[in-house]
This record gives C-alpha cells, sequence and structure tokens, in this order.
C-alpha cells in the first residue's frame, strides 16, 4: 500500500507541473518550455508505471480490479498514447489539453471514497486465467504470473478510453481553434496546428481507440460467456458500452459523408467521450448491475 | 442530344427490378448515421428502466400511468422488443445493401490498374503533388524512383518510350477492403445471436451433493459429486466449486472440477458454477443423544447418517434418519410436515426408532426445542437433536448455444477488418517523367484514403531519396 502511495502522489504532482509546462509553452512559445514539457510527461509516465507495478505487488494481481486502479491505468494510457502521437506527429501545443485532463483524471482518482482505493483480493467472478498461459509458465514456476480475460478485457477497454480521451481533447481545441480561423484569430491560437490538421489527429485518436474498444468488448463477451454463461446479458455496464461504440460508430460514418466533417464531427467526438465517462464513472455509481465491483 | 437520351433509357432498363426507391434509402450513409444515433440514445433508456421486472414493480415504481406506458413499448424487456429489433434489422439492411452497391465496383477498381498513358497535368489537382527538375537523363531517374517506390513496397506499372515515362504506384489495397469485411463481421454477429435466439436456450438447477439431475434436451445426466468454498486468509471467499460427473448411457464419461470461470462443456452444452446452499429437505447426518430419565445432562451425541439405521450406544434403541426440514412448519389440512423457507430457523429432524426389527415411534425432534415432545412414547430415554451437518446444494446454470460459433468466427473477422481498415492505408501515386533536354522534369502526386499526415511525410521522404545522390 506504502509504496504505491508514495508513487501516486508523485505522478499527482508530476502531471500538476506538465500541465501547466504544456500550458507554458502554449502561451509564451518558448522552446525550451515545450522540451521540457515533453521530458516531464515522460517522468509522469514513468512514475505512473511505477504505481501500476508496486500496487501489483502489493496486491498479487494486476492492477486493473477496482475503480482507483483502472484510474490510474486510464491516466497512463493515456499519457503513452498522447506522446506516441507527439513522437509521431511533433505537435507540442495540443499536449496542455490533454496534460489538463490527464491532472483531472488523477484528482478524481485521488478523491476516490477509501472503499474504491482499497487493495483487495480477487472475488471468484474476476479470477480468470488462461490455461495455455499458465501451462506455458509452470515448468519455470511462474504459473501465478500468467494472464487472463480479466486483464485482456480491462487494458484494452482502457487503451480504448485512451484513445477517446485524446480524441476529446483535440475536438475542443478543433472547436476552439476553427472559430479563431474563421475570425482570422489571435496570436495565442498560432501556435497550435492547423484546424485540419487537429481535425486529423482527433480521427487518428479515434481510428485507434475504436479498434481497442471493440476488442475490449469483444473480450468481455468472450469471458461473460466463460463465468457468466452468457456472452451478452445487457447489463449497464454493457448496454453503455455500445452506445458509446455507436456514437464512434456513427463519428467515423460521419467522417466520410460530405457536411459532416470537421465541427459535426467534434460534436460526436464530444458526445462520443461523455457517453465514455458515463461508461466508466456513471454507471458504476448510479446503475446497478453486473459490473459493480469496478 | 437524342443519343445521350437513348444511352439513359438503356441504362434505366438495365437497372435490376430491385434497385428504387427503398433500395437507394438503405444504400444512403445518411441513414446509417441516424440509425446508430437513434440506437444510442434508444439504448440509454432500457440502462435507466430497470428490465425484466415482475409487472407488480412497475406499477409500484412508476405508478399505473408510467407502468402502463412502459408495458404497451415494450420497456420492461427493451432489448427484445420488436422496435428495437427493427431497428437493428434497419442496421442490417443497411449494411448489406452498402455491401451491395459498393463493394463490386470497389473490388473492379482495386485489381484494375490503368497502366496505359494518363494526362500528366491530372498529378497537379491533386492536393499532394510536387514537380521538380532533376539533373541526370530520364532514364536515371526512372532507375532512382524506382527504387524509391521498390524499397516502400509500392506495386508500379509503367508505360511511355524513352524520355516521356508514366508510372502508376499503388500499396496497401487491401486496406480498402477493411471497412467492408467489418460490416460483414457484424452480420455475422447479429446471424449468431439470431442462432442462440432460437436454437439454444437458457436453464438454472439446484442439484445436492451426490445428487444427479436430467439436462434438458439432452441425452444424458449429471451428478453433483462434491460442492466446497475455499477461502482467502482473511476471510473472503476466494472460489466456489462443484465436482461434475457427466453419465450417459448409465456409465461415467467424464469428470471435472467446475468454479466461477470455468464451465464443464460437454456435447454443445455449458454448466456454470452461478450459486450455492444448503438443502431445506435433507442433511447428510444428524447428532442425536440420548437423554435418561431422572439425569440432567445428555449424553455425548452419535452420528447418525442420512438413511441409514445407526444402533445408540448403551441402549436397546436404533434410530434411521428419515426427514428434515430447515425451518418446520405443519400443514393442518393436509397433515404434512413442510419447510416455511430455505432458511435453517426452525431445523428439525425425522427419526424412525427400531426396538430390534420393529418400528416403535417416528418422532421429529427440534433443534431449538429439545424434549418439547417425547420421543419415544413411555419410554426411559429421550432422544435430542444436538446438531447437523447440512447437505450442500449446488447452483449450476445451464446454456445451450449453438449460435456462440458464428459469433466468434464474426468477432475474428471483425479483427482482420480493423487492421484492414484502420491500419491499412491505401496509398496512389502517379507520376510521370519528361526529359526536357538539358535536365529532367518529374511530376509525382497521389493520394491516400486515410491518414494524409503518413502521406505528405512518405512523398517527402521519396522525392529526398531521389534527389539524394
Amino acid at each position: 500500500m506504502i509504496l504505491s502511495l508514495v508513487f501516486f502522489t508523485f505522478s499527482f504532482a508530476f502531471y500538476l507541473i506538465t500541465a501547466l509546462l504544456y500550458t507554458g509553452f502554449w502561451i509564451f512559445k518558448k522552446k525550451w518550455l515545450g522540451q521540457t514539457a515533453t521530458a516531464m510527461a515522460f517522468v509522469a509516465l514513468m512514475s505512473t508505471t511505477m504505481v501500476l507495478v508496486t500496487r501489483a505487488g502489493e496486491s498479487g494481481h494486476a492492477p486493473f480490479s477496482n475503480l482507483y486502479e483502472s484510474m490510474v491505468l486510464f491516466i497512463w494510457a493515456t499519457n503513452a498514447g498522447y506522446l506516441l502521437m507527439e513522437f509521431k506527429h511533433k505537435f507540442k501545443a495540443i499536449g496542455a489539453i490533454v496534460m489538463i485532463l490527464e491532472f483531472l483524471a488523477m484528482l478524481s482518482a485521488s478523491l476516490l471514497p477509501y472503499r474504491f482505493k482499497s487493495v483487495e483480493p480477487l472475488n471468484p467472478a474476476l479470477q480468470n486465467k488462461w490455461h495455455w498461459m499458465m501451462d506455458m509458465l509452470s515448468p519455470m514456476g511462474l504459473q501465478n504470473y500468467a494472464i487472463g480475460w480479466l486483464d485482456f478485457h480491462v487494458f484494452t477497454t482502457f487503451v480504448g478510453y485512451a484513445g477517446f480521451a485524446i480524441a476529446f481533447g483535440l475536438s475542443i481545441l478543433f472547436i476552439i481553434k476553427e472559430r479563431s480561423e474563421l475570425r482570422s484569430g489571435s496570436g495565442f491560437m498560432n501556435a497550435l496546428p492547423g484546424a485540419d490538421i487537429i481535425d486529423e489527429l482527433s480521427y487518428r485518436a479515434i481510428a485507434w481507440g475504436f479498434p481497442f474498444l471493440s476488442v475490449g468488448i469483444v473480450s468481455g463477451a468472450v469471458w461473460a460467456n466463460y463465468a457468466w454463461g452468457s456472452y451478452w446479458s445487457w447489463d449497464p455496464k454493457e448496454t453503455w458500452s455500445l452506445i458509446t461504440w455507436f456514437i464512434y460508430a456513427a463519428y467515423l460514418h460521419a467522417r466520410v459523408t460530405r457536411g459532416w466533417r470537421g465541427r459535426r464531427a467534434a460534436y460526436l467526438s464530444i458526445a462520443g467521450f461523455l457517453a465514455v465517462i458515463f461508461l466508466y464513472w456513471g454507471v458504476s455509481f448510479i446503475l446497478p448491475g453486473l459490473h459493480a465491483y469496478a | 442530344m437524342p443519343e445521350i437520351k437513348e444511352v439513359a433509357r438503356a441504362a434505366d432498363e438495365r437497372k435490376p427490378w430491385y434497385k428504387n426507391k427503398l433500395w437507394y434509402l438503405f444504400n444512403s450513409l445518411k441513414l446509417t448515421l441516424a440509425v446508430l444515433i437513434t440506437l444510442a440514445v434508444v439504448s440509454i433508456i432500457g440502462t435507466v428502466v430497470e428490465q425484466n421486472l415482475p409487472i407488480e414493480e412497475y406499477l409500484t415504481k412508476y405508478g399505473e400511468k408510467w407502468a402502463k406506458a412502459i408495458l404497451f413499448f415494450r420497456l420492461n424487456d427493451m432489448y427484445h422488443s420488436y422496435w428495437f429489433l427493427a431497428l437493428l434489422g434497419m442496421l442490417a439492411l443497411n449494411i448489406i445493401v452498402c455491401t451491395f452497391e459498393r463493394f463490386p465496383p470497389k473490388w473492379k477498381s482495386l485489381l484494375n490498374h490503368k497502366p496505359e498513358r494518363f494526362d500528366a497535368k491530372l498529378i497537379e489537382r491533386f492536393s499532394n503533388h510536387q514537380t521538380i527538375t532533376l539533373n541526370g537523363n530520364s532514364d536515371a531517374v526512372k532507375e532512382k524512383l524506382l527504387n524509391a517506390l521498390k524499397k516502400k513496397k509500392y506495386g508500379i506499372v509503367e508505360s511511355g518510350t524513352k524520355g516521356d515515362y508514366h508510372f502508376y504506384a499503388w500499396k496497401g489495397r487491401m486496406g480498402r477492403l477493411g471497412s467492408d469485411v467489418v460490416h460483414i463481421s457484424l452480420l455475422l454477429i447479429l446471424l449468431g445471436a439470431i442462432i442462440g435466439s432460437f436454437a439454444g436456450y437458457k436453464d438454472f438447477r439446484a442439484v445436492f451433493v451426490n445428487g444427479t439431475m436430467e439436462v434438458p434436451d439432452a441425452e444424458f445426466k449429471l451428478r453433483l459429486d462434491k460442492f466446497w468454498i475455499d477461502y482467502y486468509d482473511s476471510g473472503q471467499i476466494r472460489q466456489y466449486n462443484s465436482v461434475l460427473t457427466v453419465i450417459e448411457g448409465g456409465k461415467e464419461v467424464l469428470s471435472k472440477q467446475i468454479w466461477v470461470n470455468e464451465p464443464l462443456y460437454y456435447k454443445g452444452i455449458r454448466f456454470y458454477q452461478s450459486s450455492y446452499g444448503q438443502a431445506w429437505n435433507r442433511v447428510e447426518e444428524a447428532y442425536i443423544a440420548i437423554k435418561r430419565k431422572g439425569s440432567d445432562g445428555v449424553e455425548t451425541p452419535v452420528p447418525v447418517k442420512w438413511d441409514t439405521v445407526q444402533q445408540l450406544p448403551n441402549s436397546r434403541y436404533s434410530v434411521k434418519l428419515v426427514g428434515y426440514a430447515a425451518d418446520f412448519a405443519y400443514d393442518e389440512k393436509t397433515n404434512q410436515v413442510f419447510s416455511k423457507s430455505a432458511e435453517a430457523n426452525n431445523p428439525a429432524v425425522r427419526l424412525e426408532v427400531y426396538d430390534g426389527d420393529k418400528i416403535v415411534a417416528t418422532p421429529w425432534l427440534f433443534m431449538n426445542y429439545p424434549g418439547i415432545f417425547p420421543a419415544i412414547p413411555g419410554a426411559d430415554e429421550d432422544l435430542v437433536l444436538t446438531n447437523y451437518r447440512p447437505t450442500m446444494y449446488s447452483g449450476l446454470s445451464i446454456n445451450k448455444d449453438p449460435g456462440t460459433n458464428v459469433v466468434w468466427a464474426g468477432t475474428i473477422v471483425m479483427g482482420i477488418g480493423f487492421i484492414l481498415a484502420f491500419f491499412v492505408y491505401h496509398r496512389r501515386l502517379w507520376m510521370h517523367i519528361r526529359d526536357t533536354g538539358r535536365s529532367t522534369e518529374l511530376k509525382i502526386g497521389g493520394m491516400i484514403n486515410k491518414n494524409t499526415l503518413v502521406f505528405e511525410k512518405e512523398l517527402k521522404e521519396i522525392i529526398e531519396s531521389i534527389k539524394a545522390d
């Protein structure tokens, strides 16, 4: 409990600093601020990785089994996804909005009531390991480290959420940037890449998020078929994941339809992420169902 | 002008019968958007209105007016209501029509590269294009260009003669088919769900330890050999386990330990650990003690197994355990004993008491009320129930779903489709090399079906590698 909490506290500070640095870079356009921001984002990623690793050590299972642990996973995946994007496309100013989101996520994870944070052993329904992997690892005595549908399902789903979170940030930026372009805008917005590029990047983020969410839903179905006896039971979590899937499917189709690119697509992306937030937090707190534990 | 009309009419006549307005409605992407957004919005209702409750609960929760509306629109079982299924059906039709309309021409155009000469001016129409002038003769430039394209794994066709070459290059054609593959996978998943809902069933059975159960729609039986619970050191439940044996044609075919997350699968039917409990009408054994007249305490109790005769120590009597009620109740009308609930609120066992071979009494002994009725009329000895070991039952969910494999096939196809659709980009390049005498001019331009950022980068790399020496 102690070590992971230490890393969590550090990460909290790191994300705050990273968000401030990126915002500073956006406003002042100083190169060194941008470089420091990227370095700091990387430090924050390492620190978040350590939260997950130490937490796994403390609980004896992969850190994917309650709201707090999954929040850290979400923050980790969003950061990793953002850094990959920055590495590939070299646009730094958009980091500000992603890192502000990261900091807000960190804040909400730290404010969770204790019962969502405590280290718990896995309940019967969550214990799933792949036999083939256990068989493979058991000659080395490592069978306890085998992973299963729980790990796969949660991991893929959260990579999907991370993609949507980045796309959400970019869609907000798109709307702001598009407006400033129409008014042949202020200098403040010039640090951002053009609206069409932001639109494209936002699409790229969803193009990653959507297949991962789909794999997450499908792996959940495979697992549910194993644990609950049915691959689909219209449990609120399942239904909301499908709602989210419908919205992003609409987004992808909107992009190939004339007149739905740009602004409207950005609104769909924002609606999609609001659905993700409800799917993730809303369902867990408000709607009762089989996914009650996370 | 009359010729054109002629052609148009001919084209009209060649249209197959089904290509009417309805067909074109289902061919529209706007309909797709409308259906997807509608599905997303109405699906919310089913998560807010709790599904499949007894009707009375809707009445108490929402009042008569709203409950009526809920039942009228089938919001109590929304995801199986006809209107929701109709929406899904519309989506399916939409997918089918779009695939029929778009796939064949796409397939043809992907296979057919036009190697014949094209108008070089067209290259400049692409948003990504460049014209560069290079030293060296046209053959040297051609060599470099082909090398650069081959390095990037492009397929190439060329035409033209010396000093005036035309090239067309392409990569990632399969990416174009990704969306079709995903669409077909969705149809497969829907098909699997339909098969499952017609040819499958779901059921639940409670089986006692050492008891057997009939499996609906199957030629075999199941026996529960064992049930137990594993605990963590902290006392939290770790796992529920059952050992099941399949009995087919009177023979034991196979035995398997199941737990939550590990079902038994036999001949298309799955058996899941889904609950457990204590039987309300039988026990494994009861502890019976003798209380002699005149003494205050009871003697050491002896365990009596279910349905077996047990000699009591230092006594002429033997007893047989024949009945149990967890929550004893007596129906005066029918003269029958039953259990009011499954909870052990008032546990009682029934014994047959033998004096030699002769039954002398068949008393009920109450654990909470020892000695309330004398066990054996007129005897010096009374019998007391001190404890019992309950018979556990294991609750098994039974599921037969022959559509599952179709659904899984659909998900695999979907995975392939996603990889094609999102991570394989169809890039096409048109190039023209022209010898201008002293130098060589290269026009290059083209397009990608998505991810223009990647394409810009790649075009830049190709041009740089041609410029470099």
